[in-house]
């Protein structure tokens, strides 16, 4: 396993380059420039021209290109533009607030299709059949803004049950009950397109181990449909979902961006979508490569869970 | 009456408007082996899930099975789930895909046992390891911690048969509990199966399509055909002189060793292919070492020559096959294939050269597109190389398969499985080639329609005079069709000559273990005392 993990070790390595180069150039190629953003309507282009030599983004693409991956090599983030601090204090601030986030989302998400997912498989054509089938179908096509939104106007303004936005003033760790209260909406409205994706993957991954010989096998033993069910066929249907959940992780971090800036939550989206809108490309740039990091490491995770999961796979192939 | 094990007496089984078994009924005796037998479609599998309400919801079953006093059909699910595995267990087909591939071996034992019995976890053990003793599997203990995986199909079978027997069943319905395997495990699980019945008393009912396993197991057989009972006869009298016309063709169709006079040998010296000092391997996966699949095989066929390649799952017919279909090249050695040299032609010569090479495969089903007519399936060749007037080409060829020309304009999926390798026939005889790769092209065949195609491939080999490599696992069918043959095993070639030669005084020791593991489709004088 150690082996086949250091195999694995220089694909990831060129992933996260070509994400780099990716990622520096298509901030270059963003229409709109952050010195005259920075310098505000009113500078003379002298001023423009200071902060750009200021910022370094007079010299040679290339050249500011391998500045930045140089300072990532040596563990130096860079500053922002704007609030000129170190990047990698505005990310730690933001990070603690973006993992609860989506491990509470991703946490509901596989709650959510475990409990779905068997009902669907074994419930054919009856009213579950169908009631599962226009959840699913409007959890994946609802754009995250749209839920946020209905779920805010529902639950924050009409009824007044949750707050809006925002995270506990006492902090995340001081009462567990706000936290939870500030935390739910967020992480149901990230969670929903995911446990939904889920939810169908692993309804149909057990619908086709249904008709594998090994349950007819089980039922023929005298083992009971339900323990055929979670005992037998879920256990079989987990390494390939785990899969599919490796790559729905990419979908909650997409998500997470919009997700923090719906709820005001001060996570790394609402960072990514500030610097966004205000050109700050360090930032921007930082996050980006964070979560290419954070998606190559799931992969890599999955892989393993996978390995683990299936002795076929561990133990090494059929003879 | 009253001390038979199971009495089915008009059981009627429909999906939807179809009905799959129209009253069948027979009875099994405590400590009977009794057969049910039949082709594809005759209802024999439905009849026996019927019994224990193993069908999908979409079948509607009438009439009565009844185990000793007991009614099983209609019963409901926790009845049935007490006799499930308690006093009715089964056994599958494919051991492959039978045991769940993530569970241990212990694990699914001791799933069954505690499903039905109140045992301690260490009891479920014990039980589990004199289970695996039982059906002959060595070092059970060791074995209890293992995958399904780390087995050979043999064994797979085996664990399989311990997990049938695990709570003292009174019937085991053993389903096609060999066709899956090799010959020569095939007679191991076949001795596992007359052992236990000898030993424990335990009454079977075997599925099965193969008159070889009926003789060398059954005590009694009923022959189905379309849902229907043709004969319930003892072994011996089915045999003998079977009642029904049905059944007399049923067992004139069964391909027999040592049946056919031997073939004048072909003597050419030109090639139709040459193999020298072949070597094929595949990587293997994740940092083990490659397989050799061929390992240094050097082996030639004649122009007009039919050479029959046996040997056992694994022995590298198929991908010798493939190679000498040009669709896979040597590691190393050298292939000729009609006189050119396989690792020197380029992919478009080795094009040109496919007009001259035809290929049958082993299911028709699949290996013609769905989408396309019959007519396109057999024209595709023709198109694909250039060959003008195709339209005129269809009704010749289809007439030469002995299919009407009605059926041109047909689907696959509406021929019936002998219907669909005629098709298949057409296809790779469309170009007039020299020399037609056959793998495994009847194996997929009931033993009539096997009977009819080996016919049909006899009678055009002798019209067109082309060359044939035959590949089979099944030795009467080689041995009905082929001039020469050549045993493979492990991907060396064991033995090779003549087909009587080979096939009735083998030399090799691996060749004589092989002819004697093949069922003999008459049932063992010995026992006929007895009854």
């Amino acid at each position: 396993m150690t082996r086949y993990l250091l195999r694995r070790v220089p694909s990831a390595v060129a992933v996260l380059w070509l994400a780099s180069v990716l990622v520096f150039l298509v901030l270059r190629a963003v229409p709109g420039d952050a010195a005259s953003a920075l310098a505000g309507p009113d500078a003379t282009p002298d001023v423009v021209a200071a902060i750009r030599h200021d910022l370094g983004l007079d010299l040679p693409v290339a050249e500011q290109y391998a500045r930045w991956v140089g300072g990532l090599l040596s563990a130096d983030l860079g500053r922002s533009y704007l609030v000129g601090g170190d990047i990698a204090d505005l990310v730690a601030d933001g990070l603690a607030n973006t993992l609860t986030l989506t491990l509470a989302a991703l946490l509901l998400a596989v709650l959510v299709a475990l409990v779905l997912g068997p009902l669907w498989a074994v419930s054919r054509g009856g009213w579950l059949d169908r009631a599962l089938t226009a959840f699913h179908t409007a959890a994946v096509a609802l754009p995250t803004f749209a839920t946020g939104v209905l779920l805010i106007l529902v639950f924050g303004v009409v009824f007044r049950l949750l707050p809006t936005g925002g995270v506990p003033p006492g902090g995340l760790l001081d009462r567990v009950d706000i936290t939870a209260q500030y935390l739910l909406m967020p992480a149901v409205c990230l969670a929903l397109p995911v446990s939904a994706v889920l939810t169908g993957f692993l309804a149909e991954t057990l619908r086709a181990e249904l008709r594998q010989d090994y349950v007819l096998t089980a039922l023929a033993a005298g083992v009971s449909r339900r323990s055929v069910v979670f005992g037998h066929t879920l256990r079989n249907a987990l390494p390939v979902t785990m899969t599919a959940l490796g790559l729905q992780t990419g979908a909650l971090l997409g998500g997470a961006v919009l997700v923090e800036s719906i709820f005001a939550w001060p996570g790394l989206g609402l960072l990514v979508e500030q610097g966004i809108t205000r050109r700050d490309y360090p930032v921007v740039q930082v996050l980006l490569m964070l979560s290419v990091a954070v998606f190559v490491v799931i992969q890599l995770l999955t892989d393993v869970a996978h390995a683990w999961l299936d002795p076929r796979v561990r133990l090494g192939g059929a003879r | 009456m009253t001390d038979s094990v199971l009495t089915v007496d008009g059981l009627t089984v429909d999906f939807g408007p179809t009905p799959a078994v129209r009253g069948v009924g027979f009875r099994i005796d405590p400590g009977e082996v009794v057969a049910l037998v039949g082709e594809s479609g005759s209802g024999k599998s439905v009849t026996a899930r019927a019994v224990l309400g193993l069908l999908p919801g979409t079948a509607t079953v009438r009439g009565s099975a009844r185990l000793g006093e007991r009614e099983l059909i209609g019963a409901p699910e926790p009845t049935l789930r007490q006799v499930r595995g308690r006093e009715v267990s089964m056994v599958f087909q494919d051991p492959a895909t039978a045991l769940n591939p993530v569970f241990t071996i212990g694990r699914q034992l001791r799933t069954t046992l505690r499903a039905h019995r109140r045992l301690t976890r260490a009891q479920a053990d014990a039980e589990a390891v004199r289970l695996l003793d039982l059906v002959g599997i060595p070092d059970p203990a060791a074995r209890t911690r293992h995958y399904p995986h780390q087995l050979s199909g043999g064994q797979r079978q085996r664990v399989v048969i311990a997990i049938a027997l695990a709570n003292d069943p009174r019937l085991i319905i053993a389903d096609e509990p060999t066709t899956a395997l090799d010959v020569t495990v095939q007679a191991e699980i076949l001795a596992l199966l007359r052992d236990l019945r000898d030993r424990l008393g335990t009454a079977i009912l075997l599925i099965t399509h193969n008159m070889g396993v009926v003789a060398e197991l059954a005590d009694r057989v009923v022959v189905l055909r379309d849902g229907l009972v043709e004969e319930d006869a003892p072994v011996h009298r089915l045999f003998s002189a079977p009642a029904r016309p049905y059944t007399r063709l049923l067992l004139d169709s069964v391909p027999r060793l040592g049946h056919r006079p031997p073939a004048t040998p072909v003597t050419t010296d030109t090639d139709a292919l040459r193999l020298t000092d072949l070597v094929v391997t595949y990587p293997g996966g994740r940092g083990r070492p490659d397989f050799r699949a061929v390992d240094g095989v050097t082996l030639r066929v004649g122009r007009g020559e039919v050479v029959g390649l046996v040997g056992e799952s694994g022995s590298g017919k198929s991908t010798i096959g493939r190679v000498a279909a040009g669709l896979l090249r040597p590691t190393s050695g050298s292939a000729r294939l009609l006189d050119e040299p396989l690792e020197e032609l380029s992919r478009r010569d080795l094009r040109a050269a496919r007009a001259r090479l035809g290929f049958a495969f082993q299911d028709p089903g699949s290996s013609l597109d769905p989408l396309l007519t019959v007519a396109e399936c057999i024209a595709e060749p023709l198109r694909i190389h250039g060959v003008d007037g195709a339209t005129h080409r269809i009704p010749e060829l289809l007439d030469a398969v002995r299919l009407p020309a009605t059926h041109a304009t047909r689907k696959p999926t509406e021929l019936s499985g002998g219907q669909r390798q005629r098709v298949g026939l057409a296809r790779a005889l469309a170009l007039h080639p020299d020399l037609l790769v056959a793998d495994e092209p009847t194996s997929a065949l009931d033993v009539s329609v096997q009977a009819a195609i080996l016919e049909l491939l006899a009678d055009l080999q002798r019209d067109l005079g082309f060359a044939c490599l035959f590949i089979s696992h099944d030795l009467a069918v080689v041995d009905s069709l082929a001039h020469r043959v050549i045993v493979l095993r492990a991907g060396k070639v064991e033995e090779e000559g003549p087909h009587d030669e080979v096939l009735r005084n083998p030399r090799a020791d691996y060749t004589r273990r092989l002819v004697a593991a093949v069922p003999a489709p008459a049932p063992p004088l010995t026992a006929a005392s007895t009854h």
